[in-house]
């Protein structure tokens, strides 16, 4: 490039090395479908789509637990629901071979999908 | 054959002076850069291969160079990386097709630039200080109520509440900055796009358009937002060609 692009940092460097770093980093979150890896591939859009529900439903509840609308056997029963579909969750990334930054798609322009 | 897409340009006064410095510049892998023209829009081609192209780190930083140089004298429109068409004629007729859409993008960004703002802040250090100063403030605290049953249940959904409120104190906080953000850059009327807690570092990822003169202006409104929040950092980059204004599918 013809001119410095830096036109206002206190900073060091650092961090916008690292975000370069990062942004390296954005093919692996792609999801990549091919016939090869048709099985996992699939298993990992599914996994995203549960994972993005399950982290809205869990969004909703705190709210709803915020709000002070609910008793307490009530953010009982919630406690146990959410805490049995972490874990679910859990033994399904494990059975697939997944971990939390694969579950994270990169939805391009949008950015990642959580 | 088959061309690469570099950018399209606005050459109202005839494409005269583009193709002069056109010669002068050089494409991906050394090929020749030319012009398709129509009615005062130019598309910038060069004779690379897409089968030899390489999609590289070094391929894509000479790409945005020559857009970069190009945007300097010309209001333009940059093409993704690896746009290409099987002919200047398939070009031509892109241009013809897409014409009023690309004129009115070209009008849009006329004689402005791109200018990039990053907030940074160490996140984990911003946390407790909102926690601080919420509680310094409510006389309660982020904690969820310590009068519940001790099952593991409820102490988990105390975990996930204590998670979401903070959350919910973070966007507030960014609301903030970004509304200070707002109040300084009213005066220079730029049109912005702004992303929230972009990453764990990022705590706003943001850009602008606007007059490539207002530039120093925006340093200084930059260096007062810095002085408002110095906890945050602030990184201010450009001026880019216009990447993220034009709105505009090419068919």
């Amino acid at each position: 490039m013809s001119e410095n692009k830096i036109l206002f940092n206190t900073g060091s460097l650092d961090s916008l090395s690292q975000e370069i770093g990062k942004l390296a980093s954005i093919e692996d979150s792609k999801l990549k479908l091919t016939p090869d890896n048709a099985d996992s591939g699939l298993a990992k859009l599914v996994l995203t789509l549960v994972e993005l529900i399950r982290k809205l439903v869990e969004k909703q509840a705190m709210r709803r637990v915020d709000g002070g609308s609910l008793t307490d056997d009530e953010i009982e029963r919630l406690g146990e629901t959410l805490m049995k579909l972490e874990l679910k969750m859990e033994e399904l990334k494990k059975h697939f071979n997944l971990t939390d930054r694969d579950l994270n798609i990169n939805l391009g322009p949008l950015g990642d999908l959580m | 054959m088959e061309k690469m897409i570099y950018t399209l340009i606005a050459v109202n006064e005839g494409s005269g002076k583009l193709d002069q410095l056109l010669l002068d510049m050089k494409g991906i892998s050394g090929v020749a850069l030319n012009t398709v023209c129509l009615n005062g829009i130019a598309a910038v081609v060069g004779g690379n291969n897409k089968s030899d192209l390489i999609s590289d780190k070094a391929n894509a930083l000479e790409f945005a160079g020559i857009i970069d140089k190009l945007s300097h004298g010309f209001t333009l429109l940059p093409m993704r990386y690896g746009s290409f068409m099987e002919s200047t004629d398939a070009i031509a007729l892109m241009l013809e097709r897409n014409y009023q859409e690309i004129e009115q993008n070209l009008r849009k960004v006329e004689g402005k630039f791109e200018f990039g703002l990053k907030v940074f802040c160490d996140s984990e250090k911003l946390k407790a200080s909102i926690i601080l100063k919420t509680e310094a403030e409510t006389g309660s605290t982020t904690n969820a109520s310590p009068e519940v049953k001790n099952s593991v249940f409820r102490e988990y959904v105390n975990a996930k509440l204590k998670a979401h409120r903070l959350e919910e104190l973070m966007i507030s906080y960014v609301d903030t900055v970004i509304a200070a953000i707002n109040a300084q850059l009213a005066i220079l009327q730029a049109e912005h796009k702004f992303k929230k807690m972009a990453s764990a570092a990022i705590l706003i990822d943001s850009i602008f358009l606007l007059e490539k003169g207002k530039k120093n202006e925006l340093v200084d409104a930059i260096k007062i937002l810095q002085s408002q929040f110095p906890g945050l950092d602030f990184v201010l980059t450009g001026p880019w060609p216009p990447y993220s204004f034009v709105e505009t599918t090419i068919k």
